[in-house]
């Protein structure tokens, strides 16, 4: 399993740059609202997820691991819950333990200004707000050839 | 309370409404049933609102609705229908006071003993559509795209066959050929067919593989639709994945398909059951050429078996007065307590319970 994730990793994996990713502001769990602006300075994983994923539901802890292992540096993870609502969302991450943080896109309309047809969805964005990794489909994002090329984004 | 307290009275209060039962159907040849959703909303915070599917309420050669009632503690309960597919569910809101918000709904109808079938070697009747219901079961949906990916795929299968039915049959085999079921999926899945196309990934259940169907088909310009329903009653062809043995059938879901053939009608297909009697008839992964496969495979290119009910063909619903996500089909019980939808892929947490009896005559 290891060696497909990296093989898909690498494959989606984006040079430089890419076209900025549209705007995000959305509430947490508690109704506190986030905007990609709270967070210049630190690369952002926006991972786009849904409990009827399957493939979301296997790749979720290797979020909370990477987090862990990243934690001090500069780098967040904004799970974005796809058109659930906070009672769904919320019920399943009470098996899941985590601390990263979980956005709500109540009706689905910000996920599909990203273009996250497909679920789970990642994106990584750099210090500046840039576009730098876009991945569909599970992946192990605690291994360290992922750990490795997040932690090259960082300022 | 007994039942005829319960129909009786329904008029007497503005909590206890009924819709007017219709006269059961004694002819032979046809079975009744009564469907009973038992809904209670845990947890309440606020307003609370749910949308149940009730049964198709027309007549048909295959499907007679026969009514519905309800009961519970409800400021208000109606009866609504989708614009666009005439979708009809009850619309029932709570008060944000009512601490224990629940609603009991029965549905009364009536389903053919014999499978329904659709003899394509037979000679042609007079059965047409118009054009602008051509276009309409031929039109894509937010789910099922007939562009991109799914033409094209749709029209390497139907190369070489000619007519509706010949390239509803070559699209049959192939998504009996190429998928598989996903007893991991949730629910039925919501038949996302472009993503399933283009990550290679053809595994779901009845709403991914039928989907699946339906919109290779609307892609080759055949008119198609899905049936979303669910299981009543075991099989009584001997498939013990194919029906349900027990009154309880609140995970029993399952959504079909129909292509319409000019000169026969709308024609009776189910691919995601074949792959079901691939995976689950006992004892289990069967082969492509094992007997029961076979039959399965044969039998389900024109033909469903009537233990099953049929809610409505609608995609892309909107549910009357919420705010949130437009649903690929309306299935499962939905329900919203303080503007949150509870997960109606999970009934025991919902909470909802459906329940099936067979009227004796």
């Amino acid at each position: 399993m290891r060696a497909r994730w990296l093989l898909a990793l690498l494959a989606f994996w984006v040079a430089g740059a890419i076209a900025g990713p549209p705007k995000l502001e959305l509430e947490d769990l508690d109704g506190r609202v986030h905007r990609l602006a709270d967070y210049r300075g630190k690369v952002v994983m926006v991972n786009f997820w849904a409990t009827w994923c399957g493939p979301c539901r296997e790749e979720m802890p290797s979020l909370e691991r990477l987090r862990q292992a990243l934690e001090g540096r500069p780098f967040v993870v904004l799970a974005v819950n796809v058109a659930e609502g906070g009672r769904v969302a919320g019920d399943y991450l009470k098996t899941m333990p985590h601390k990263f943080t979980v956005l709500l896109d109540r009706d689905g309309s910000l996920t599909k200004a990203w273009g996250a047809r497909i679920l789970p969805a990642t994106y990584v964005l750099g210090p500046e707000g840039e576009l730098r990794i876009r991945h569909v489909g599970a992946l192990d994002w605690a291994s360290p050839e992922a750990q490795q090329k997040i932690a090259a984004l960082m300022p | 309370m007994d039942r005829r307290a319960f129909l009786t009275s329904s008029a007497a209060s503005a909590a206890v409404v009924s819709l007017p039962w219709r006269i059961a159907h004694g002819r032979s040849g046809w079975r009744s049933f009564e469907i009973t959703t038992r809904l209670d909303i845990q947890r309440p915070a606020g307003l609370s609102r749910a949308w149940i599917p009730l049964p198709m309420s027309g007549s048909l050669d295959w499907h007679r609705g026969q009514g519905n009632a309800w009961h519970g503690n409800a400021a208000r309960a109606e009866l609504m229908r989708d614009p666009k597919y005439g979708v009809e569910m009850l619309y029932v809101e709570w008060s944000a006071s009512e601490s224990a918000p629940y609603l009991e709904l029965s549905s009364r109808f009536s389903t053919p003993v014999r499978d329904r079938s659709v003899d394509l070697s037979g000679p042609a009747g007079g059965a047409a559509l118009s054009a602008a219901e051509r276009k309409f079961f031929t039109a894509p949906t937010e789910l099922i795209p007939t562009d991109g990916i799914v033409r094209e795929t749709a029209e390497d299968i139907v190369k070489g066959n000619r007519g509706d039915v010949g390239k509803a049959r070559a699209i049959y085999e192939w998504v009996v050929d190429n998928s598989f079921r996903d007893p991991k999926v949730r629910g039925c899945g919501w038949g996302d067919i472009k993503a399933m196309l283009e990550t290679r990934n053809l595994g779901g259940k009845c709403g991914d593989l039928n989907a699946l169907f339906v919109g290779l088909a609307r892609a080759a310009g055949v008119p198609a639709r899905d049936v979303y329903g669910i299981r009543v009653a075991p099989s009584a062809h001997g498939y013990k994945s194919l029906g349900t043995g027990s009154p309880v059938i609140s995970k029993a879901q399952h959504c079909r398909a129909e292509f319409f053939a000019p000169g026969f009608g709308w024609v009776p297909v189910d691919p995601a059951d074949v792959r079901k009697v691939v995976l689950e008839e006992p004892p289990g992964n069967l082969p492509m050429d094992d007997g029961k496969v076979e039959a399965a495979r044969k039998r389900l290119f024109g033909s469903w078996e009537m233990n099953w009910l049929a809610y409505n063909m609608g995609h892309d619903i909107s549910l009357p007065g919420s705010r949130g996500p437009q649903l690929p089909y309306l299935m499962y019980p939905n329900a919203e307590t303080g503007g949150d939808r509870l997960d109606q892929l999970d009934p025991d947490s919902f909470k909802y319970v459906i329940t099936v009896r067979e009227l004796k005559a």
